[in-house]
């Protein structure tokens, strides 16, 4: 029994060989079309995880954690209190292992308005512990003019690159900022512009200001309370997984979950996450339409194959070989023949995006400078990133292509009557 | 050395009643086999013989399973080969039937050996085994040396004796042959016709020819000769002899 499927696949893989041109003419197909699909997807993905990493350090955080209710409210009554953020702190310590954790910070974040000698706008305000994320900020890397806030600040905030145009504001200018404090007076404070950043982000822009978290928990009256605590991981592989644990820890310490939500970044930058699938899943189709016409081409080619060798069939059938075993032929030819060549192409795709173009895609030329997607934004560079989850998908495609293009022609195959095959030239 | 007839009954091994093979319908309807009852006992040396269009490779067809009758029943064996399913059918030909066909039909991507070896592998006879018969066969043959040629690096008459080897090996109950020796000289036919007595007179195989050539006709011991689809003629005879009317033309 075990003789008859080597021999089957002996025929099989001859065959392949047999017909070199159009056998390598067909896996040329499948090679450039796998590739195309990593490499567009290894771009995608790259530039995926340069979005969130961005977003992350904007401040969300890969781990953000709030009063549940705050998101809604935007009050100062929604905050995490002092003993809770010494909570935070210790669960994050326990869920994290070491050099999986790049830095824990809170933050107040409040709505309020920007008033300068000239004009006010309505503005973010977020008081940052320098100390904390200066190494992780993004704006920390995007100051256009002055610099980042330091340790032993206290009256210097850093605007963005709109909000100083809007208002006027110079290096060293005065600025008045207004906001409810947590007894719901307005309260003001004033502070000295020590930085201009621009994000490339338009809403970031033109509607953030940044002063040091001990000045803004002075003003708002807020003790050494936050809105929020923000974890930035090494990578985002575990990030579902360790807020998981945070929650669990703070659960067993009696933080309920009606005094803190800990949500991973996809749930609490919901529009981002949604533009990324969605980005994903466009590709995909794209890219799928693209294989199965490639698909197609393999079709074409094993059934042209079949054909041509109708009245070898005939032979085989009338020696006695059964139908099963003769589409188990067929099906090893284009089998082989996919599975070969979309591993290859896989292989190829991947030496492109990791090799050819491991320091990144200038894509500047298609849209001009950076490009801003859902609160985010990356470089016009873009690193490309082979994710598992891709090879996974692609692999199981190159296996559904293998198959779906040689059922046809194998089912072809075992349809071949012998004494009819046999008087054909074929 | 197994003997053809052994683990059957005493069925003939060939048995065909009221066949009819019909392609076409209507007007244009061509009766290729017609009416045709013959019973062809375990260990006969038959030719089949008769002008081309005869009907004779569509009668092999019909009783090797080839092909299905439009009336009638063919027997292989006492089973009636028509009534089998399509697997039946295949699992016959391969533990049963041994075919040499017109235009060898060997399988291009395997090498001489491969091809002769093709139905034992199928059956699942050990490798060893199979090879030394093959190669014992291909020496007798004139084909020793040519065992790892693909069939296009061999002459035509090469690859009939490759196609002869194929369908005797493993000594099956029946031979249906389509015209064996057409590529052959006269030293390369002896040598096929002499191997195919031998395992007639040895292991009981049975063989039917279908065939033009007299030296086929003279070795045979019963010469069936069709015309227009139907038995016109069906005498035993002596090995050696060729009769007459053999070569006369059809109707005198």
């Amino acid at each position: 029994m075990t003789e008859r499927w080597v021999i089957v696949a002996r025929i099989g893989l001859r065959n392949v060989r047999r017909q070199l041109r159009r056998s390598l003419l067909t896996a040329s197909a499948m090679v450039l079309g796998i590739a195309l699909l990593m490499f567009v997807r290894a771009l995608e993905g790259g530039a995926h995880l340069m979005y969130v990493d961005t977003a992350t350090r904007m401040g969300t955080g890969h781990i953000a954690m709030e009063h549940p209710d705050y998101r809604g409210s935007q009050d100062l009554m929604d905050r995490i209190a002092a003993p809770d953020l010494e909570r935070i702190l210790a669960a994050a310590d326990r869920s994290v292992a070491a050099g999986e954790l790049v830095a824990v910070f809170p933050q107040v974040n409040v709505g309020g308005l920007a008033q300068s000698a000239s004009s006010s706008i309505p503005v973010r305000i977020s008081g940052v512990d320098p100390g904390l994320e200066r190494d992780v900020s993004f704006f920390a890397d995007k100051m256009v003019e002055g610099r980042y806030l330091e340790v032993g600040d206290r009256l210097e905030a850093i605007v963005g690159a709109e909000v100083a145009q809007r208002l006027r504001l110079e290096l060293g200018s005065r600025l008045v900022l207004m906001a409810a404090g947590a007894g719901g007076e307005l309260e003001s404070q004033l502070v000295f512009v020590t930085g201009i950043f621009r994000s490339g982000v338009p809403e970031v822009d033109r509607g953030v200001v940044q002063l040091p978290l001990a000045t803004a928990r002075e003003w708002l009256e807020v003790g050494e309370d936050a809105t929020s605590v923000s974890v930035i991981l090494a990578s985002d592989n575990r990030t579902g997984e360790i807020a998981s644990e945070i929650q669990g820890h703070l659960r067993e310490g009696g933080v309920e979950a009606e005094r803190l939500a800990v949500r991973p970044w996809w749930e609490a930058m919901p529009d981002l996450y949604a533009g990324l699938r969605a980005d994903a899943v466009q590709t995909y189709v794209m890219l799928v339409i693209l294989l199965a016409i490639v698909a197609l081409a393999v079709v074409n080619s094993i059934l042209m194959a079949v054909l041509n060798r109708t009245r070898e069939f005939g032979v085989l059938r009338a020696l006695g070989l059964n139908r099963t075993s003769v589409g188990a032929m067929v099906m090893v030819e284009g089998l082989v023949l996919t599975l070969a060549s979309g591993v290859a192409g896989m292989l190829l795709g991947l030496a492109i995006s990791m090799g050819l173009f491991r320091d990144g895609v200038d894509i500047s030329f298609l849209f001009g400078g950076e490009l801003a997607f859902a609160g985010s934004v990356v470089d016009p560079v873009i690193l490309p990133a082979v994710l598992v989850s891709d090879v996974v998908a692609i692999l199981s495609i190159v296996v559904s292509i293998g198959i779906l293009a040689t059922l046809y022609p194998a089912w072809h195959a075992t349809r071949i009557e012998p004494a009819e095959a046999m008087k054909t030239d074929e | 050395m197994t003997d053809a007839t052994q683990g059957t009954t005493s069925a003939p091994a060939v048995e065909t009643r009221e066949l009819w093979k019909t392609f076409g319908e209507g007007e244009t309807a061509v009766h290729a086999v017609q009416n045709v009852t013959v019973a062809i006992q375990p260990g006969e040396f038959v030719a089949l013989c008769g002008p081309s269009g005869s009907g004779k490779t569509t009668l092999v067809n019909l009783i090797g399973g080839l092909t299905n009758p439009t009336r009638g029943t063919a027997k292989v064996d006492g089973r009636d080969v028509g009534a089998m399913s399509e697997r039946e059918r295949a699992q016959l030909r391969l533990e049963r039937i041994g075919f040499v066909f017109q235009a060898y039909n060997l399988l291009p991507v395997l090498t001489a050996l491969e091809n002769a070896e093709f139905p034992l592998m199928l059956r699942g006879v050990e490798r060893e085994e199979r090879r030394k018969e093959v190669m014992e066969l291909f020496e007798h043959i004139g084909l020793g040396g040519l065992q790892d040629r693909r069939p296009g690096a061999l002459s035509g008459g090469q690859q009939q004796r490759v196609a002869v080897a194929r369908a005797v090996l493993g000594a099956p109950a029946l031979v249906l042959a389509d015209e064996p020796t057409a590529n052959l000289d006269t030293a390369a036919s002896d040598a096929l016709l002499e191997v195919m007595e031998l395992l007639n007179e040895e292991r009981k195989v049975t063989f039917i020819f279908c065939t033009h050539d007299p030296r086929v006709m003279r070795r045979a011991r019963r010469i069936i000769r069709l015309v227009d689809g139907h038995v016109e003629r069906d005498e035993e005879k002596a090995s050696g002899d060729l009769p007459g009317w053999v070569l006369e033309p059809v109707g005198t």
